[in-house]
């Protein structure tokens, strides 16, 4: 690079490399997908304009709206497991200064799993029949559960294994957070006699509101994207349960070969992953100290 | 009903030109290394006949000199890949495994699998012998006059059935479709423990098994162009289906597939189960299973006895670059030769001369139940029908609205007339679209 660049240029051509990744492989696709939502495919593979049809076909598909609302009710009440273990997680790790190292692995070990082995793990688990989860509840003289098999159910088992999982990783979110506290709000607190308990939640809590909804972020772009969890231990059922949208996007384009209609059910949740962020964004901005 | 449901002048004419088998002077021509030094990318489902293949691939690079590179996926995964590349008319994949019960329509329409039936004629080893192949999987191969696969295998849904329980309980062998509700009430009653009756409930794959039922029933998916589920034979083989699972079969059917049933047989805990008999080696794992097991298709029904009957096939792609070489790996694979080693491994054979070739029946001798499982299979070879979902391009669609009308009746969410209408109007709906 010659030194009579100015440095605009230099700058230009230092962030050249990493400008061209990002457009290779997040604007392309994304802008392929939209522009693949406005085609038609025929089953035999011709594609053809349709303008807005398959927008206007989401609306009067009681399938999206299904998806719609199992993806909000999914991500709603992981979200909030996942915020209340973690949180407690990272409290008690915090806590307990001497709790030996592997201890503290075994914690977080869970969302180190491939959701892919996670899902076949919990599915020998869950099995009503041969495994071990109703195998524990007959003993106890408690009635058996279909779990995933379960219509009612379906949604806060997958629920719980995702929290079961991910929870540890909000934990060391939180956990950082809590490191992060300055100390001598604490001494003001302990020489004014304030309880523990006035400590976590007039203190503690308040102050943690910015790593929480950092937390909220990474989990939501994950949670609104549900797919391999469910993909591996319900595809969707029982009767359409568990369908989120990612799982019915992806079933519409690749069992079902409407590449067109899946691209504009995925630009839809892109939008609302999207629109989350934003919204988590201002929140974060709202709680920040 | 037969197999050969979709009766094409053309499979007939091939079959009988490749009984007669005419290119002699091309067979003797042969050369095996012709195309020595070329390298052919082959999209494999994950499956046991893949795994088994692959183990001789060295063999097959050895043999032609050309080097064969292989990626592997879970089969819903390689579909996923495989309708990108072929959408794109990417020559990325020269040889591919297809379902034709399932995708062979769709495909065959957009024009995704190259024509194998001038290869067949005119480019084969003296002893590959196209005619000794399955001709009823052949034909299911047939679209629109092109050969669009060869056959890698037979298999269908059968019916693995305790010995030991249906003796203690009294049962009979049943007979007819509607002795299999008798046996499961009969079944409930003496052994609580035992689940009488389990088999396919999770909505998209259950297709294969309720076929079967339908088809023995005297129903067929489309009367006259129109979806005939809201026909007497439709909504008795609805009910007969769906009534199964909910009264006698496991908790949590609704997500059954091959694994959950599988894993609930070969631990004992069914009495019957109406599986693939692909499942066959894994139902035997460990032996626990191998005394106390018969197997049968489907009872008949009022329509009589018609057997689903499918097969994977190995297809070349329109696309591929070197698609004379991807001709040389398929028929290496679907040789006679390679076809009774697979055997041997538990892969049905799709050739009757392997069924009859010593080494086979001497395996299949030395477990009484693997030559029920032969004798089974010839069956389904004979009497089968390849119609699993509604014969339309949209066929993989079709299976989703004919597993909602099942799950409907199993979870109780809707009455029989309401299934079979919502069915119905769903699946005539599909069958407009092009």
């Amino acid at each position: 690079m010659s030194s009579q660049q100015s440095p605009k240029t230099q700058l230009a051509a230092l962030s050249a490399p990493a400008v061209i990744f990002t457009v290779a492989m997040i604007a392309f696709p994304f802008c392929y997908s939209i522009w693949l939502s406005f085609q038609a495919f025929s089953s035999v593979g011709t594609t053809s304009f349709n303008g807005a049809d398959n927008y206007v076909r989401m609306v009067s598909d009681g399938e999206f709206w299904n998806g719609l609302a199992v993806t909000f009710y999914l991500y709603i009440l992981s979200l909030a497991l996942q915020l209340f273990f973690g949180t407690i997680l990272a409290l008690v790790m915090f806590r307990s200064k001497k709790l030996p190292g592997i201890v503290r692995s075994l914690f977080i070990s869970p969302f180190m799993m491939p959701p892919v082995v996670a899902g076949m793990m919990w599915l020998v688990i869950l099995d009503p029949s041969l495994g071990a989860a109703n195998y524990i509840l007959t003993s106890f003289g408690l009635p058996p559960s279909e779990w995933l098999a379960s219509p009612g159910f379906v949604v806060p088992t997958l629920a719980f294994i995702d929290t079961w999982q991910w929870s540890p990783y909000v934990a060391l979110i939180v956990l950082g957070g809590l490191q992060a506290l300055p100390p001598s709000v604490y001494e003001a607190a302990e020489i004014d006699g304030a309880s523990p308990v006035k400590v976590l939640f007039r203190i503690t809590l308040p102050l943690l509101l910015p790593t929480l909804v950092a937390a909220m972020i990474l989990r939501s772009v994950d949670l609104l994207r549900f797919f391999d969890l469910i993909y591996i231990t319900t595809q969707g059922g029982p009767a359409n349960a568990s369908n989120t949208l990612n799982i019915y996007g992806f079933r519409v384009g690749f069992e079902f070969f409407q590449l067109g209609y899946a691209s504009a059910l995925m630009v839809t949740l892109s939008v609302i992953v999207l629109g989350a962020v934003l919204v988590l964004n201002r929140l974060r901005d709202a709680v920040a100290w | 009903m037969a197999i050969l449901h979709r009766s094409m002048p053309f499979a007939a004419a091939l079959l009988a030109a490749s009984v007669s088998w005419p290119a002699v002077s091309a067979a003797a021509d042969f050369d095996w290394r012709a195309h020595e030094g070329e390298t052919v990318n082959f999209l494999a489902n994950n499956n046991p006949w893949s795994t088994t293949l692959l183990k001789y691939q060295g063999d097959f690079e050895k043999l032609t000199g050309i080097k064969l590179r292989v990626d592997s996926y879970q089969e819903q995964q390689m579909r996923q890949r495989l309708t990108t590349v072929l959408n794109a008319h990417s020559d990325e994949v020269d040889v591919f495994m297809t379902l034709p019960s399932r995708e062979g329509m769709q495909y065959a329409a957009a024009g995704w699998y190259k024509d194998l039936k001038p290869y067949t004629e005119q480019t084969v080893s003296p002893d590959y012998k196209f005619g000794d192949l399955s001709k009823a999987l052949v034909e299911a191969a047939v679209f629109d006059g092109a050969l669009t696969g060869i056959p890698l295998n037979i298999e269908g849904p059968i019916l693995y059935y305790r010995t030991d329980i249906f003796e203690k309980c009294g049962v009979p062998k049943p007979e007819k479709i509607s002795d299999l509700q008798t046996a499961a009430k009969k079944i409930k009653e003496c052994d609580s423990s035992t689940t009488p009756f389990a088999s396919r409930g999770l909505k998209p794959a259950l297709a294969y098994t309720f076929s079967n039922f339908l088809h023995n029933m005297g129903g067929s998916y489309l009367k006259d162009g129109k979806s005939a589920f809201c026909t007497p034979e439709g909504k008795a083989a609805l009910t007969t289906y769906a009534g199964l699972l909910r009264d006698y079969g496991p908790p949590g059917v609704v997500n059954y597939s091959f694994y959950q049933l599988t894993s609930l047989y070969r631990a004992g805990r069914s009495a019957m189960s109406f599986q693939s008999s692909n499942e066959f080696p894994g139902v035997m794992e460990g032996g626990a299973r191998l005394k106390d097991t018969a197997l049968m298709p489907l009872p008949a029904g009022d329509g009589g006895s018609h057997p689903t009957t499918i097969g994977w096939a190995l297809s070349v792609s329109a696309y591929s670059a070197h698609p004379d070489a991807a001709w040389y790996f398929v028929q290496w694979a679907t040789s006679p030769e390679m076809q009774a080693r697979l055997a041997m491994e538990g892969i049905a054979p799709p050739r009757a001369s392997v069924r009859d070739n010593a080494d086979y029946k001497a395996w299949l001798a030395e477990e009484p139940l693997r030559q029920s499982w032969q004798d089974t299979l010839q069956v389904l070879a004979d009497q089968g029908t390849s119609e699993v979902g509604v014969p339309i391009i949209r066929n993989p669609e079709s299976r989703e609205y004919i597993g909602q009308a099942v799950n409907t009746l199993l979870l109780g969410t809707g009455t029989v007339d309401e299934a079979c209408a919502a069915a119905d109007q769903a699946l005539n709906g599909l069958s407009a679209q092009k």
